[in-house]
């Protein structure tokens, strides 16, 4: 009894008695390889030590509340905004980050941080549309169109076998999208019909999910899954490894989509500036970020990291967007409090009426 | 035995299966050789292998253990107090802080008491964790208690009294034997709803500080993969190895 | 010999001070919060500013207006004190047998009994409900035992998954626990000596239940009553999982202001409201239930 008392509480304690430098990471949940984080506390003789959010705005809730002690946060683009604006970043010293040079120039200089004062980009993900390969061919059901999961005539042959993302942002934005707007489109009105698009297409879907579509693809529960694209390539090598006798694809609508940019940020108030530093020129080295896209299926927007990457997923327009593609993705901007509230009110109605 | 005892034990068995039914797809698919948790594939242990060496999922169980036993103890004494107390007078205050902390939604306690932690200017982890499941544990320990407490026979504590006994004497010989099975279920439900917490716990949570419920949410973005049935049937055991050894240890802390 | 005011300080005042610290402090936050501006980007704006020399408070009624702009939340809460209802009955309807089959059990084997009503939920929540996800989904064991059996009916076979059934099976599932620990606790004291007696009177098994157990076991049915209807009323995380597209509760839009909407001066305002209901339903239960006792 007291062996094992004593081993739990060696367990706990053993971080703390090794008194290493400790590297505080706040980072999207399954986001970065095990092997990456092995190189990484090699190469700087410290620890890394993970904390995990699993949406933009768990994270943001915690931060606004002052919790502190992250040395590195990884925010999606339009949270980046917010955290800037609000003075939670500290600006990058650009000479500490000799690898910032393999940023892809697409990815930088974007209006949430126009001379990357603050952030440099990570991974991306786009929002699209994963689906049953076999089903919708049978179906006759082109996927690379929002009409998809919004129009009733679509629907009648998906009834019950298709979920949507449970975000008002995603949601209204892919409704937006489908409408001819754009995704950061924030007149009421057009807001309101798109919110009309999403309460006629409520009644056919089984369910508004961003936690378990993946499974439930892979499995053959659904047939259609409005989600991120970085989890649309493990439903496809899921149902793969399974043996499954269809097959998973996903596609971009033409309409657009979103782009969900992530990126690297230090917050003003961490108390190891050089080792955080020290730890995004690691992820900006070719390969270390060639590992997001061969393990996580996220996009990529380094340069260097290209020859790194397998062969396979290189061909995908879905997570390697070419320049026209590109041009057909937006990123979510920043909402101040009045259209946050419009927004979560119509949400609301959605999701009782 | 009569037609009574027969439906009343069959009932209960049903409602053990009930409780039991996903308890075995937990278990059984720990031991599952494939990722999905969706169909069984082939026997395999590699989920167990893989969870051993992840030290991450380890301390974070530690820590939830540690964090459980604290706050079920405190929980349970001042719990008991309250309980008792609640039923003996007429307290106005008391019942309702009590109650509101069951009442309150976790995100709302979440949040107050990571404003609290902050303005004190306390750096978030294990205490702060500790502190904020012994908030929400009281109530459930105390309303345990007073269901326990009412109909006791009190002309048996005034007896004890009339016989010379003080009133910690009255206490530890009378009243606490009779309130045991009371104080056990509260004790037992504090340490569960300690134990599972996600929501106040990733608020109140500081660097560093994890637990296995966030470490587990932070692993089933992709649905739960066999390894968080293989830590969860783990833990069960553990626990259950833990609790068997103190009641061992300490023979009457636990019995009725 | 201590006295009698001082008893009652030393069973009151350690809890007292604690939920004081820890939870009448931080509740008060946040009430005051309610009456706050959101920042910008979410959390908090400052309460006080200084505007021409002068200091000025920055609150404001606008987010308790809110509640009464439209009808959806008093909806919600309607829809959701409707499934902690029937979640509780159903509760008390299965927690009861399972209680008072441990409570006559012989005394050796109470606390194993005990304990493994309350094991399962040693695992993690999130695994239980996955659990149930596969039992429920279109293949699994629960869907297809339910469908065989509405085929010997001649009834179409139904979807589980993602409905209300889903919802109320896992609510129970997970509060069972809470209703049946109280109520063994009160039940395991029941003198079979009374019940004996009733017997000996000739009162067959029936009245003997519902003139003596019953009645005797209502503290615990009530303390078991609360310890579920309560906390079902806080719960998002199954509608979120099991609800499908009509499962939402209160609890999912208070979680919404929270995280989605950053909007924390209506979250708390909701809050406060459904804290404020659940404790009224609970002690105007208690006053009707001491009168009717008596």
């Amino acid at each position: 009894m007291k062996k094992l008392l004593a081993s739990v509480l060696l367990m706990t304690l053993a971080p703390l008695a090794m008194a290493v430098e400790q590297l505080h990471l706040f980072i999207w949940n399954d986001y970065i390889a095990k092997q990456t984080v092995e190189d990484f506390e090699k190469s700087c003789n410290c620890k890394l030590v993970q904390g995990y959010f699993t949406s933009t705005e768990e994270m943001m809730a915690k931060l606004l509340a002052g919790a502190s002690g992250y040395d590195v946060v990884v925010p999606t683009q339009n949270a980046v905004q917010a955290l800037a604006k609000q003075g939670f970043l500290s600006a990058l010293d650009k000479g500490k980050l000799a690898n910032f040079k393999n940023s892809d120039p697409a990815f930088l200089k974007r209006s949430y941080d126009p001379a990357n004062t603050f952030s440099v980009p990570y991974a991306f993900t786009t929002s699209l549309i994963g689906y049953n390969e076999q089903q919708l061919k049978k179906l006759g059901i082109s996927p690379d169109n929002w009409s998809t999961i919004f129009d009733p005539k679509v629907l009648e042959k998906l009834r019950g076998k298709i979920t949507v993302l449970d975000d008002a942002d995603e949601l209204f934005a892919a409704a937006l999208k489908y409408l001819g707007y754009s995704v950061n489109d924030r007149d009421e009105k057009h807001l309101r019909q798109a919110q009309q698009v999403i309460i006629k297409a409520k009644p056919y879907w089984a369910a508004f999910n961003s936690s378990s579509y993946i499974k439930e693809l892979a499995v053959g529960n659904i047939w259609v899954a409005h989600g991120y694209s970085s989890d649309m390539v493990q439903a496809k090598n899921d149902a793969k490894a399974a043996g499954r006798n269809f097959s998973i694809g996903y596609a971009l609508p033409k309409q657009g989509a979103v782009l969900a940019l992530d990126n690297m940020v230090i917050p003003k108030d961490s108390k190891n500036k050089a080792l955080a530093h020290q730890f995004i020129n690691f992820m900006l080295d070719g390969k270390n970020a060639a590992a997001l896209t061969n393990e996580m299926g996220a996009g990529n927007p380094n340069r260097a990291a290209a020859k790194f990457i397998n062969a396979e997923i290189k061909q995908q327009k879905a997570i390697f967007p070419d320049t026209a593609t590109l041009t057909r993705l937006e990123t979510i901007e920043a909402t101040d409090a009045r259209q946050r509230r419009l927004l979560s009110k119509l949400w609301t109605e959605i999701k009782i009426k | 035995m009569n037609n009574k005892n027969r439906l009343l034990i069959f009932t209960a068995l049903a409602v053990y299966g009930f409780l039991y039914l996903p308890l075995l797809i937990v278990v059984v698919y720990s031991f599952n050789d494939s990722k999905l948790n969706a169909e069984w594939v082939g026997f395999s242990l590699k989920w167990y292998d893989k969870l051993f060496h992840n030290n991450e999922i380890l301390s974070a169980a530690g820590n939830s253990l540690i964090i459980a036993g604290i706050s079920a103890l405190v929980a349970t004494v001042l719990g008991t107090l309250a309980g008792m107390a609640m039923y003996q007078y007429r307290l106005k205050v008391l019942p309702g802080l009590v109650l509101a902390p069951i009442a309150m939604p976790d995100i709302l306690m979440g949040v107050s008491l990571l404003l609290f932690f902050i303005m004190l200017n306390m750096s978030l982890g294990l205490i702060s964790i500790i502190l904020a499941h012994i908030t929400f544990c009281i109530g459930f320990v105390a309303l345990s208690v007073q269901a326990r407490m009412s109909g006791i026979d009190r002309s048996l504590t005034e007896a004890a009294r009339d016989l010379g006994a003080n009133p910690w004497q009255c206490f530890r010989m009378i009243t606490l034997p009779l309130l045991a099975p009371g104080i056990l279920a509260g004790a037992l439900m504090a340490f569960t709803l300690s134990i599972d917490d996600f929501v106040v716990t990733f608020f109140v949570a500081g660097v560093g500080s994890s637990t296995l419920p966030l470490q587990i949410y932070s692993m089933v973005k992709i649905a739960v993969t066999p390894e968080v049935n293989a830590i969860s049937t783990l833990l069960m055991l553990l626990t259950l190895i833990l609790i068997t050894l103190v009641a061992r240890l300490s023979p009457g802390a636990l019995r009725s | 010999m201590i006295s009698k005011s001082w008893q009652q300080r030393l069973l009151t005042l350690p809890p007292l001070g604690y939920l004081l610290v820890l939870f009448a402090i931080p509740t008060l936050i946040m009430l005051f919060a309610s009456f706050r501006y959101t920042g910008e980007y979410g959390g908090l704006a400052p309460w006080y500013a200084y505007k021409d020399g002068g200091l000025t408070l920055e609150l404001t009624l606008e987010n308790w207006q809110r509640l009464f702009e439209t009808d959806i939340y008093l909806r919600l809460f309607v829809k959701s004190i409707g499934y902690a209802v029937f979640t509780t009955l159903l509760c008390i309807l299965l927690g009861y047998p399972l209680a008072l089959m441990i409570a006559r059990s012989p005394r050796k084997h109470r606390d194993l009994l005990l304990l493994l009503v309350i094991l399962p939920f040693w695992s993690n929540f999130l695994v239980r409900i996955y659990a149930w996800m596969i039992l429920l989904s279109p293949n699994g064991a629960v869907t297809q035992l339910i469908n065989s059996i509405r085929d010997v009916f001649g009834l179409a076979p139904v979807s589980l998954m993602y409905s209300a059934s889903a919802v109320i099976i896992c609510l129970v599932y997970v509060h069972l626990p809470f209703m049946v620990l109280p109520l063994y606790a009160n039940l395991e004291k029941h003198s079979s000596a009374l019940l004996d007696a009733a017997q000996d009177l000739g009162a067959n098994r029936w009245r003997r239940f519902w003139n003596i157990t019953w009645p005797l076991s209502l503290p615990g049915v009530y303390a078991g009553s609360i310890l579920v209807f309560i906390p079902v009323l806080g719960m998002f995380a199954i509608p979120d999982l099991l609800g499908g597209t009509d499962g939402v509760m209160i609890a999912n839009v208070i979680k919404q202001q929270f995280v989605e909407s950053r909007d924390w001066p209506f979250g708390s305002v909701l809050s406060m409201v459904l804290t404020a209901a659940a404790v009224l339903v609970v002690l105007l239960g208690a006053k009707f239930g001491r009168q009717g006792g008596r």
